[in-house]
C-alpha cells in the first residue's frame, strides 16, 4: 500500500505516494526528480546519497521517506541561490581541486555545509573527521579540506 | 607556457558542483525496464541444466536471456577465453549465467531467483601457486584451442608467461658477499570508484546507443559489436558524467548483455550495479601476487644479481592482465642498477574474478615487496637503506634491466627531494618512524585522434575521442589547444566520451589521455591554425610567412595595425571554408632495450618516457595494536614537464591515499568457496577524510626530448603516485615495529603478528 | 523491502498501539534500514515510526541521575554536559558511533534495542547500572541493562514493548570511566573490541570496579573475574593488568574477516587495559579527551591527544 506524503525539498513542497520501505534516496531521484544525491554503497558507508533533514545530515539511502514527511529537505541541487550564483563552498571545491569525478561532491558538499553551519570555524582535524562519512576515491581529500578550510577562512 | 601553465576550473566543474549533471545512473527513458543478472551459484561448476520458464512467465518481466540468446563468440583483448555468458562451465562465484529484464527491479530480481541452474560441482582453484601445481585441475581444459595474441606464452593454468633476463644471474649471486631472499604476498584489492557501474541501452532499428560508465568507450564499441557480431558503426557509446574508474571500468563489460537484453525487450534498459556487484563482478580487480625476491649485493652497496619468481593472479578468465607478467617483472627488478636480473613471472588461472589494469597495475604490490626488500638488503649491509638507494638508482646513461639505456630522467632528484621534504633523519617520538620508497612507471603512446573547429563566432570545439574519468586530462585538452591557437581555454567547448563523434582514442586508461590526445589535440590545432593563416593571407593580402598568431588575432609582423581577429576570420569563412583541425600525432617510439633472453614480450621490455618517484611516510604504529596511522607523506615525482599543476596535484593526492589503503586495509578475503567474504564497504575499508594526512608534493622538471614523451616532454601523471606509497609505510612498519609484514594490506592483526614471531 | 504498512506516532500511546497490533518501531532507521538495504534482513511488515513523539525526546537530569530518552541521539548525549562529566564512558561510547551523519540519526533506543554484540553504548549502560522502562499496551516494567540483552539481536523484550527511557544513577564519588574500542579508521568503525571500565576509587583504593567486554561474546556482559581484580586494589599497573587478563581470559572471541580469535583475545587485554587506566585517571579528576578510544591509538593531524 502506498501513502501520501509531502516531501519539502530544496523550499518547494511535492505531493508524493510511496511504499512504506522506500527509502528517501530513491524516492527523491525517481519521484522527485532529482537526481543529485548519488547511491555509491548498499550499507551507508559513502555519503554520496547525503541530504539535509531539517538541516541535519543523513544518508538518505538509510532513511525511510515517510518518515521525512512534512519536513524540510535540502538537497545538492537546493545549494546554490535561487539566482544560480553558486554557494561559496561549491566555488571553493572548484577553485581548490576539490572535485574530480564529482562522484561524492554531492554528498560532499552537504556535509561540509551541514559542518559550517554548526561550526563556522572549524580546524583542519575538524573538518576531516566531519567529513568521515563520505568517502571520495579520487581527490585524497586535500582539495576538499581545503576548499572547507578557504571558506571558514572568509566567514 | 604561461597559458597552460594558469591554474583553471574545469569545464565540467559546475555541472558537478550543482548536482545537475548526469551520470549513467541518473538517465531515465519512457518504458525504461531494469536489468538483473543472474550470478554462478559457485566458483568452479559444470552446468547440466538451465530452465529460465519461471522467470519468463512471472509478470512484468519482458527478458530472459542465456548464452542460447547470443552469438556463440569467445572475447577477450590477449586470450579469448570468455563468453557473454557461461555455456558449460562457471568459473568464479561473479560469473553470469542469464540476464533479466523488467519493469522494475524488484521484479527483475525475483525473476532472477526463479532461474533454475543446475551444477556439478568442481574443485576449485583459488591459490595461485597451487593452480600451477602439475596435476592441478585446469580452469579451461580447452585452453590450447583458444584464439590468442602470439606473444602470449600460455600452458595449461599459466596464461601468460614472461621473464626478462639480463647478463647473468647465477654467476652473479656466486659472487655477492650477501644474499637476501625473501618471500612476500599481496592480496587482491579493487578499483572501488564511487559511482558502481551503470549500462542504459537502448535500440533505434538495427542501431544501438548505449550510455556507460565505460572508461573505455571505443573498446566498448568493438566488444559489443564482436560479441554481437554488429558493425563498429552500428553501436554507439556515450558516456555521461564517469563517477570515477581507476581502471575497474576499463575494458568491455557490461554494454553488450544490456543491448542484447534491451533487444529482446524492445524496450530500453537500464542496468545499475549495487556495491556488492561492484566487488563481486567489477570484472577488473587488482590481481593478487606472490613474490620470491633474492638480491646478491657486494659489501660495498652494490647490487651484482636480483632474481624474482612472481605468480600473479589473473582470476578466471583474462582481461587485459595477460601483459602483466612481463610488466611486473620489469616492476621486480627495479629502478636500480643491476648487473644481472632474472624475473620469471607467470598469470595464474584462479576461480576469482577476473583481474585487469587497476591504476598502475602490478606496480603498487610488487614495488611494496621490492621496495621491502632493498630495505631488508640494507639492513643486511648494515647501510641506511636511503644512502643504499643512492647508490644503486638509475641515472642518465645507466641501463635499466633490459639494458635501456635512460635520457633524460630525473630518479635521483626525487630520492634526494623527498627525504629532504619529509626532514629524513630528524628526531622522532619512539613509535613513529619514516619509512621510503621508490618507484617508477612507464607511459604508454597508444594512437589516438582529435579535431579542433573553428565556431562561427570566433569560438572552438575539440572533438575528442578521449575519455574524461575524473582526473581532468581532458579538461584540461583546451590548455594546449588555447596555446597553439592565441585564444582562451575559456573559448573552447569539448565533445568527448562519443565514439560517433570523435576519433578512435584508447580511453581513461595507462595514463595515456595527456600523453596521447594530448598530442593529437595540438596536432589539430596546428592544422587549423595553418588554416587560420592561409585564410588571413588572403583576408589581409599579405604574404603568408610574414604572418603571426597571436592573442586571438592574426597580424602582418612588423605592421600590428594590418590585421584580423580570429572572430572576423571565422565570420569570412563561414558558410564557405571549413576551419576544421585533424590531428593524429605518431606515436613516439619505444626505447631501445635488449630483450633477447626475454619471453612473454608484450611490449613491456623497455619503457617509454619512465616516470620515477620517491615517496616518504612518517608513521605512527601502535606496538599494542599493529595500528598504524600515516602522519605525514612526501611525494616526489620526476613526470617531465608539468603541463597543469591543479591537475597533476589531484592525482598525487589521490593516488597516495588509495596507496595509503591499499598498505594498511584493503583487501578481499576469500572463503573456501572462493567467494569473497567482505564485498561490501563496511569491511572492505577505504581511508577516510580523517585518516588522510597532509601530502608535501614535489615535481623534478625534467622533460623529455621532443618526440620521445608527450606534450612538451610531459609523461603519464595519473597512475604512477600509488606505486611507492604501499612500500614506504611498510618500511616506516619495520622500522617502529622491528618486524617486516609480508602479507599485503598490512592490517593491523598482520602487523600484531608479525611482532608476535 | 518488504514492509507493508506504515503509521507515524506522534505519543506513547499511539506508538504502543501500533505496536500492539505488530508493527515495529523504527526511530532513526540507521540500523533497520540499514541491515534491510545491506541484506542482512528484511525491514518488518508493519512499522510505527517514533520520531515524532516528543515524550520519547531528550535528556534530562532527575534526582539522583540522568534519564536518556529513548530518542535521544548519540549527537545528543556527546553535547549532555552531564553525561559527559558523570557518565564519561557512555559520551566516548556514542562520540564514536559511525560519523557525525549516524550519530544525528542514530538514537540510544535504537541502538540499545537493536542489541548488537558488537553495539558502542551497551557496555558503559551496563556498567553504569543503567535501567531500561519498557512500556506495552497492558503496562510498564524496568529492566535493569544487564538482564536486558539475551544474544545477538535479542533482548527480553516483548514484541509489544517500546523502550521508553534509560534511567542511570548517578555514580559514587570519586568514580571516572571510559569505553575504548579498538579502531582500524579513526571514524566509521564498527567495534571488533571494546571495554568499557568504570571505576570508584577512595583515596588510593579502588573500592568499586565495573569491567565489561564488547564484541568479544554473543552478547556484552561485565566480567566478574576482572572486577575482583581490581577491586580493593591500590590500582597500580599490576592490577590494571591481572584485571585486564582476566577480561581476555573471559572472552570469547571468534574469527572472522576483521580479525582472528587470537588477535581479538589479545586486544581485549590491551583494551580493556587502556579502558581502565583512563577510568583510573578520570577518578583522580584527570583530564583525558572525549572519546578516549582515538587518543588511546595515537591521535594525528594535532587531533584529540
Ligand atoms: C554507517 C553506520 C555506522 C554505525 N556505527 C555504529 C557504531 O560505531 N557503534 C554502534 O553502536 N552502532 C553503530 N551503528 C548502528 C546504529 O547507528 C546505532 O545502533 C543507532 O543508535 C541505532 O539507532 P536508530 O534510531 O537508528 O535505530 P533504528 O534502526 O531505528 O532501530 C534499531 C532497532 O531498535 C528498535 N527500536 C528503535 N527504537 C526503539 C524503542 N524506543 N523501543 C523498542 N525498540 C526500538 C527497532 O525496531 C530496530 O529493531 C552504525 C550504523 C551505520 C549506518
Ligand atoms: S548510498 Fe547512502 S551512504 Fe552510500
Ligand atoms: S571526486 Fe570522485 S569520488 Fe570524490
Amino acid at each position: 500500500m502506498r501513502y501520501d506524503a509531502t516531501l519539502k525539498v530544496n523550499g518547494r513542497a511535492y505531493p508524493v505516494a510511496i511504499e512504506p520501505g522506500r527509502n528517501l534516496l530513491s524516492v527523491l531521484r525517481s519521484e522527485v526528480g532529482l537526481t543529485g544525491a548519488k547511491e555509491g554503497c548498499d550499507d551507508s558507508e559513502c555519503g554520496a546519497c547525503m541530504v539535509l533533514l531539517d538541516g541535519q545530515p543523513v544518508n538518505s539511502c538509510s532513511y525511510l521517506a515517510l518518515q521525512a514527511d512534512g519536513r524540510e529537505i535540502v538537497t545538492i541541487e537546493g545549494l546554490a541561490g535561487e539566482d544560480g550564483d553558486l554557494h561559496p563552498l561549491q566555488q571553493a571545491f572548484l577553485d581548490q581541486g576539490g572535485v574530480q569525478c564529482g562522484f561524492c561532491t554531492p554528498g560532499m558538499l552537504i556535509s561540509a555545509k551541514a559542518l559550517l553551519d554548526r561550526n563556522p570555524s572549524p580546524d583542519e582535524d575538524e573538518i576531516r573527521l566531519a567529513l568521515s562519512g563520505n568517502l571520495c576515491r579520487c581527490t585524497g581529500y586535500s582539495g576538499i579540506v581545503r576548499a572547507v578550510q578557504a571558506v571558514a577562512e572568509q566567514r | 607556457m604561461a597559458t597552460a601553465e594558469k591554474p583553471f576550473i574545469r569545464q565540467d566543474g559546475k555541472d558537478k558542483v550543482t548536482g545537475l549533471g548526469r551520470y549513467t545512473a541518473d538517465l531515465d527513458m519512457t518504458g525504461m525496464l531494469q536489468a538483473k543478472f543472474r550470478y554462478s551459484d559457485h566458483a568452479h561448476a559444470r552446468i547440466t541444466r538451465i530452465d529460465t520458464s519461471k522467470a519468463r512467465a512471472l509478470p512484468g518481466v519482458f527478458a530472459v536471456i542465456t548464452h542460447e540468446d547470443v552469438p556463440d563468440v569467445r572475447y577477450g583483448p590477449f586470450v579469448q577465453d570468455r563468453r557473454l555468458f557461461a555455456k558449460h562451465k562457471v568459473r568464479y562465484e561473479g560469473e553470469l549465467v542469464a540476464a533479466v529484464a523488467a519493469l522494475t527491479n524488484e521484479i527483475a530480481q525475483r525473476a532472477v531467483e526463479l532461474i533454475e541452474v543446475d551444477y556439478e560441482p568442481l574443485e576449485i582453484v583459488s591459490d595461485v601457486e597451487a593452480a600451477l601445481q602439475p596435476g592441478a585441475p585446469l580452469l579451461h581444459e580447452e585452453w590450447a584451442s583458444y584464439g590468442a595474441s602470439e606473444d602470449v606464452v600460455r600452458e595449461g593454468n599459466d596464461c601468460s608467461r614472461s621473464t626478462i633476463l639480463k647478463g647473468d644471474p647465477d654467476k652473479g649471486m656466486a659472487e655477492a658477499d650477501i644474499v637476501v631472499k625473501e618471500r612476500y604476498v599481496a592480496d587482491m584489492s579493487h578499483a572501488v570508484p564511487i559511482e558502481p557501474h551503470a549500462v542504459v541501452a537502448q535500440w533505434q532499428g538495427d542501431r544501438v546507443t548505449i550510455w556507460s560508465s565505460t572508461q573505455v568507450p571505443f573498446i566498448a564499441r568493438s566488444g559489443v559489436a564482436t560479441t554481437l557480431e554488429l558493425p563498429e558503426a552500428h553501436v554507439r557509446i556515450v558516456v555521461p558524467h564517469l563517477g570515477g574508474g581507476f581502471g575497474g571500468k576499463c575494458e568491455f563489460h557490461y554494454e553488450a548483455q544490456v543491448a542484447a537484453l534491451a533487444r529482446v525487450a524492445q524496450r530500453p534498459v537500464r542496468l545499475v550495479f549495487s556495491r556488492r556487484e561492484e566487488f563481486l563482478a567489477p570484472d577488473h580487480r587488482r590481481e593478487g601476487q606472490v613474490l620470491e625476491l633474492e638480491t646478491g649485493v657486494r659489501r660495498d652497496g652494490s647490487i651484482v644479481a636480483r632474481r624474482g619468481r612472481l605468480i600473479l593472479d589473473n582470476g578466471a578468465y583474462s582481461a587485459d592482465a595477460p601483459f602483466f607478467p612481463q610488466l611486473a617483472a620489469m616492476m621486480a627488478a627495479g629502478p636500480y642498477k643491476i648487473e644481472n636480473v632474472f624475473v620469471d613471472a607467470s598469470l595464474a588461472y584462479t576461480n576469482t574474478t577476473p583481474s585487469g589494469s587497476v591504476r598502475a597495475p602490478t606496480a603498487p604490490q610488487a614495488c611494496w615487496a621490492l621496495e621491502q626488500h632493498m630495505d631488508s638488503v640494507a639492513g643486511q649491509l648494515g647501510m641506511d637503506p636511503v644512502e643504499f638507494r643512492r647508490l644503486n638508482i638509475v641515472k642518465n646513461g645507466d641501463e635499466g634491466p633490459t639494458r635501456q639505456v635512460f635520457e633524460d630522467i630525473g630518479a635521483a632528484e626525487t630520492l634526494e627531494r623527498a627525504v629532504e621534504l619529509i626532514g629524513y633523519g630528524k628526531e622522532l617520538p619512539d613509535d613513529e618512524a619514516i619509512g621510503v620508497a621508490v618507484g617508477w612507471w612507464p607511459s604508454f603512446g597508444i594512437a589516438s585522434g582529435a579535431y579542433v573547429k573553428i565556431n562561427g563566432d570566433g569560438s572552438a570545439t575539440i572533438i575528442t575521442g578521449a575519455q574524461e574519468c575524473g582526473t581532468g586530462a581532458v579538461m584540461a585538452l583546451p590548455l594546449l589547444a588555447a596555446e597553439i591557437l592565441g585564444m582562451e581555454p575559456e573559448s573552447f567547448s569539448l565533445l568527448y566520451q562519443d565514439t560517433d563523434a570523435g576519433p578512435f582514442d584508447s580511453g581513461a586508461s595507462g595514463s595515456q589521455t595527456t600523453f596521447n590526445n594530448g598530442r593529437a589535440v595540438m596536432a589539430a590545432a596546428n592544422d587549423v591554425r595553418e588554416q587560420l593563416l592561409d585564410l588571413a593571407a588572403e583576408q589581409l593580402e599579405a604574404n603568408r610567412d610574414d604572418l603571426e598568431l597571436k592573442d586571438g588575432a592574426v597580424s602582418v609582423k612588423g605592421s600590428p595595425t594590418k590585421s584580423v581577429t580570429i572572430p572576423e576570420l571565422a565570420e569570412a569563412a563561414h558558410g564557405s571554408t571549413l576551419l576544421l583541425g585533424r590531428g593524429a600525432d605518431a606515436v613516439p617510439e619505444m626505447p631501445a632495450s635488449d630483450a633477447a633472453g626475454c619471453t612473454g614480450r608484450l611490449g613491456m621490455e623497455s619503457f617509454l618516457a619512465p616516470t620515477f618517484i620517491t615517496h616518504a611516510v612518517r608513521c605512527k604504529v601502535d606496538r599494542e595494536t599493529g595500528v598504524v596511522r600515516v602522519l605525514e607523506v612526501a611525494a616526489v615525482h620526476e613526470s617531465g614537464r608539468v603541463l597543469n599543476p591543479i591537475g597533476a596535484n589531484g592525482q598525487v593526492e589521490g593516488g597516495v591515499v588509495m596507496g595509503i589503503g591499499m598498505a594498511t586495509l584493503e583487501g578481499s578475503l576469500l572463503g573456501e568457496d572462493a567467494r569473497q567474504l567482505n564485498p561490501h564497504l563496511l569491511d572492505y575499508k577505504l581511508q577516510t577524510a580523517s585518516d588522510s594526512p597532509p601530502i608535501h608534493i614535489g615535481w623534478v622538471d625534467s622533460p623529455t626530448k621532443p618526440g620521445a614523451g608527450g606534450p612538451k616532454g610531459s609523461k603519464g601523471i595519473g597512475e604512477p603516485p600509488c606505486v611507492p606509497t604501499p612500500g614506504a609505510i611498510a618500511n616506516a612498519i619495520a622500522q617502529v615495529t622491528g618486524a617486516r609484514v609480508h602479507q599485503l594490506p598490512m592490517t593491523p592483526a598482520r602487523v600484531w603478528e608479525a611482532m608476535q614471531r | 523491502m518488504s514492509a507493508q504498512s506504515y503509521t507515524a506516532a506522534t505519543s506513547v500511546d499511539e506508538a504502543l498501539e501500533a505496536m500492539a497490533t505488530g508493527a515495529r518501531p523504527i526511530a532513526g532507521g540507521t540500523d533497520l534500514v540499514v541491515g534491510a538495504r545491506g541484506g542482512k534482513a528484511p525491514l518488518p511488515d508493519a512499522l510505527v515510526a517514533i520520531h515524532r513523539v516528543s515524550e520519547l525526546r531528550g535528556i534530562r537530569e532527575q534526582e539522583g541521575g540522568l534519564v536518556l530518552g529513548a530518542l535521544a541521539t548519540h549527537a545528543d548525549i556527546v553535547a549532555s554536559s552531564s553525561a559527559c562529566e558523570l557518565f564519561t564512558a557512555l559520551a566516548d561510547a556514542s562520540a564514536i558511533v559511525g560519523s557525525h551523519a549516524t550519530r544525528t540519526a542514530g538514537t540510544i533506543g535504537g541502538n540499545v534495542m537493536n542489541a548488537s554484540p558488537a553495539m558502542e553504548t551497551g557496555g558503559p549502560l551496563i556498567c553504569f547500572d543503567a535501567v531500561a522502562t519498557l512500556r506495552s499496551a497492558s503496562g510498564t516494567r524496568r529492566v535493569a541493562l544487564t538482564d536486558l540483552f539475551t544474544g545477538p539481536g535479542r533482548t527480553v523484550a516483548e514484541p509489544g514493548e517500546l523502550l521508553t527511557e534509560l534511567a542511570i544513577p548517578t555514580p559514587k564519588d570519586g568514580t571516572g570511566s571510559c569505553y575504548a574500542r579498538l579502531e582500524y579508521r579513526r571514524q566509521m568503525e564498527i567495534a571488533i573490541v571494546g571495554a568499557t571500565a568504570v571505576v570508584t576509587l577512595d583515596g588510593g583504593t579502588v573500592r568499586d570496579a565495573r569491567i565489561a567486554i564488547t564484541a568479544l561474546a554473543p552478547t556484552i556482559h561485565r566480567v566478574a573475574e576482572a572486577e575482583q581484580a581490581l577491586n580493593g586494589s591500590d590500582a597500580s599497573d599490576a592490577a590494571v593488568h591481572a584485571a585486564a587478563d582476566a577480561a581476555a581470559g573471559a572472552s570469547r572471541p571468534i574469527s572472522d574477516v576483521r580479525g582472528s580469535a587470537q588477535y581479538r583475545r589479545a586486544m581485549a587485554a590491551v583494551l580493556t587495559r587502556r579502558a581502565i587506566s583512563t577510568a583510573i585517571t578520570r577518578a583522580r579528576g584527570g583530564r583525558f579527551p572525549i572519546p578516549a578510544s582515538p587518543a588511546l591509538h595515537g591521535a594525528v593531524n594535532g587531533g584529540a591527544a
